[in-house]
């Protein structure tokens, strides 16, 4: 068998590889619930059983399940933690002192031997593709919208049962008294995002520093597909352990 | 065996037994004008709940109660429904006290909802059919007609038609239990749930339970009703004792899974939450709670009387009631304690987050506790004599 020499190859790069690969990453991030083993009259799954069942029972898809199919690339690095995008969201969406639907936790990060880096981490409700929290409903208070993919809330049918709150794994979601409803970040659905034509949402244009890239996923002009998309990046969503297909992605730009 | 039928023999109602009737009812009033309180303001300013600790003391007693009226409905039906005879003198009052712990059971989630009055409707025009809380509620309240007809159809001696009641109940309640366990052990938010709920263990705890409140209630009536002799209900006591002690040990087997877990971090997926349970704050819930009252007493208690004492397994059964209401509520608020980002390493994130129920959720939950004891005794004072027929 002839041997190969390495030293007279073509250097082809990792891009290529990487890029088919983020491909590969977004299509299972991307794929939808198969077989649900959540409420039914004969509830009679185990919990362990069930639980697997949220992570890995899916049918990959070859298409984006909405269109437009939004979602937020979050560009960690690059907070530094002005909360100018918490200002915007109260301010656009009359949210209450006592609540909010976006926060920017601080962290820690080790990152050798007695080192650590200080990072903040804007978060936000991540619009599920497998959301807990809309299968717990009893009422159908919260729901995804079937054209775009948020996961809305219609106040008027709230019980104020809580269970979507325990059942959010981000904990994204707090009780309006006002409203006595749920409240939670709907990507400015009813406010900016009306305004704006579907563009943007008011906390990513409050942003001056970029971090937060609001986008359509099906759209290769938008930025946040663009990012998605560029060759090299390592991108990561939160708490993928349950299982419910977030379509905020976090990078480091 | 020597019975000694008494029914003849029972004292009137007396007007001391209705004053108690009625000073139950004022605490269970008393307890419920908190609820309502909370209905009108809020329960941001009544509840000690919060944004991370969404669910607070009141879904306890509900858990507690449904779980309740679930073993009661099992025990009554292994006569109703299996034909056990032995069971059959303690079927009336173990039918009659499954309608009363069901319903104050749905009466503390009510109370625990901030917007109870749009149930009715949106549950109806906007139900959701992959939600366990919409089958485990719609079922749960089908359940409570099913028995009242059953218990109906028992006060009128037609036991043939009770039976159907009794089976599609049993059905029901069966349903409604693993809806209850999956509604909590689904949420993969909470680790500590989805390991801890687990259909066998939440029938046999469910069964447990109403084995207790057999042993417990029957022994009350029976002295409230001035019965000191040996009667038909002792067979079927005992019978309820033993089915208790079988249970009693195979939740002790479930009890030393969990004090593994939180001795040993490789025999759970949630340490952080096992070991809060068995070694943090709420050891003290666990140990004496989950297993000195819920387990052992009652096993010690068996085991030296040999079951043979109705009285001693009335205060097993007290023992084991209280144990596992600790239990409940041990499940209930552990489960939430684990912050949510815990893994990212975030500034000044609490190991776990913390809870105290509010004055308000004590009250309401001792008024639900009080309208099922003034429930009971409305119970024995009305149908006394279908109790002892």
């Amino acid at each position: 068998m002839k041997g190969i020499n390495l030293e007279k190859l073509h250097d082809e790069g990792v891009e290529n590889l990487l890029s088919k690969e983020r491909r590969q990453f977004l299509q299972f991030g991307l794929s939808i619930s198969g077989v649900f083993l959540g409420g039914s009259i004969l509830s009679v799954t185990s919990a362990k059983q069930a639980q697997g069942a949220l992570s890995r029972g899916k049918v990959p898809v070859a298409e984006f399940p909405y269109s437009p199919h939004y979602t937020m690339v979050i560009r960690q690095n690059h907070c530094i933690d002005c909360e100018r995008c918490l200002e915007a969201c109260r301010k656009t969406n009359k949210v209450p002192a006592h609540g909010y639907r976006t926060s920017i936790l601080e962290r820690s990060i080790p990152i050798a031997q007695g080192q650590r880096e200080r990072a903040f981490m804007p978060i936000l409700c991540n619009h599920c593709n497998n959301p807990p929290c809309v299968r717990v409903c009893p009422t159908q208070a919260t729901y995804k919208d079937k054209t775009n993919g948020i996961v809305l809330m219609n106040p008027e049918k709230c019980i104020g049962c809580k269970t979507c709150m325990a059942a959010c794994p981000y904990n994204a979601r707090y009780f309006n008294e006002e409203e006595r409803a749920i409240d939670k970040c709907n990507f400015c659905y009813d406010t900016k995002l009306k305004e704006s034509g579907g563009k943007i949402t008011a906390c990513a244009a409050a942003c001056p520093a970029n971090v937060r890239i609001f986008g359509d996923l099906t759209d290769p002009e938008s930025d946040a597909y663009k990012l998605i998309h560029a060759p090299g990046k390592v991108l990561w969503v939160l708490r993928p352990e349950a299982g419910t297909l977030p379509n905020v992605f976090y990078l480091d730009a | 065996m020597n019975f000694c039928h008494k029914a003849n023999a029972l004292p009137s109602t007396s007007i001391n037994r209705v004053l108690f009737f009625v000073a139950l009812a004022l605490v269970s009033g008393l307890g419920l004008s908190f609820g309502l309180h909370s209905m009108l303001v809020g329960h941001d300013s009544t509840f000690g709940t919060s944004r991370e600790v969404p669910w607070g003391l009141l879904v306890s007693p509900y858990v507690f109660f449904a779980c309740l009226s679930t073993g009661l409905c099992i025990v009554s039906s292994l006569a109703q429904v299996f034909g056990i005879s032995t069971f059959q003198a303690i079927v009336p009052r173990t039918v009659f006290l499954a309608i009363i712990t069901m319903a104050t059971g749905l009466m503390c989630i009510t109370l625990e909802l901030e917007n109870p009055w749009r149930v009715g409707f949106y549950a109806l025009s906007s139900p959701h059919q992959s939600s366990n809380i919409w089958w485990k509620t719609t079922i749960y309240s089908l359940y409570l007609i099913f028995m009242v007809c059953n218990f109906l159809l028992l006060t009128l001696k037609k036991e043939k038609r009770a039976k159907v009641f009794a089976i599609i109940a049993f059905v029901a309640v069966t349903l409604g239990n693993l809806n209850m366990n999956s509604d909590m052990g689904l949420l993969s938010a909470r680790g500590f749930w989805s390991e801890n709920y687990m259909p066998l263990y939440f029938l046999s705890l469910s069964t447990l339970t109403g084995c207790a409140a057999i042993l417990l209630f029957n022994w009350i009536g029976k002295s409230f009703s001035g019965q000191i002799a040996e009667t038909k209900d002792d067979a079927a006591l005992k019978a309820t004792g033993k089915l208790f002690m079988v249970l009693l040990l195979g939740i002790f087997y479930f009890t030393g899974v969990k004090i593994m877990g939180g001795f040993y971090p490789q025999f759970t997926k949630n340490p952080e939450a096992m070991s809060l349970l068995v070694q943090g704050n709420f050891a003290p819930n666990f140990w004496i709670g989950e297993v000195g009252l819920a387990v052992l007493l009652p096993l010690a208690l068996i085991f030296i009387t040999r079951g043979e004492k109705t009285n001693i397994l009335a205060l097993a059964g007290i023992s084991c009631l209280t144990g596992v209401f600790v239990l409940f509520y041990d499940l209930v608020i552990v489960g939430q304690l684990i912050p949510h980002y815990s893994q990212y390493n975030v500034v000044d994130l609490p190991k776990y987050y913390s809870y105290s129920p509010s004055l308000h959720e004590i009250m309401i939950t001792t008024g639900a506790l009080f309208f099922f004891l003034a429930a009971f005794i409305l119970g024995e004072m009305l149908f006394k004599k279908i109790y002892n027929s």
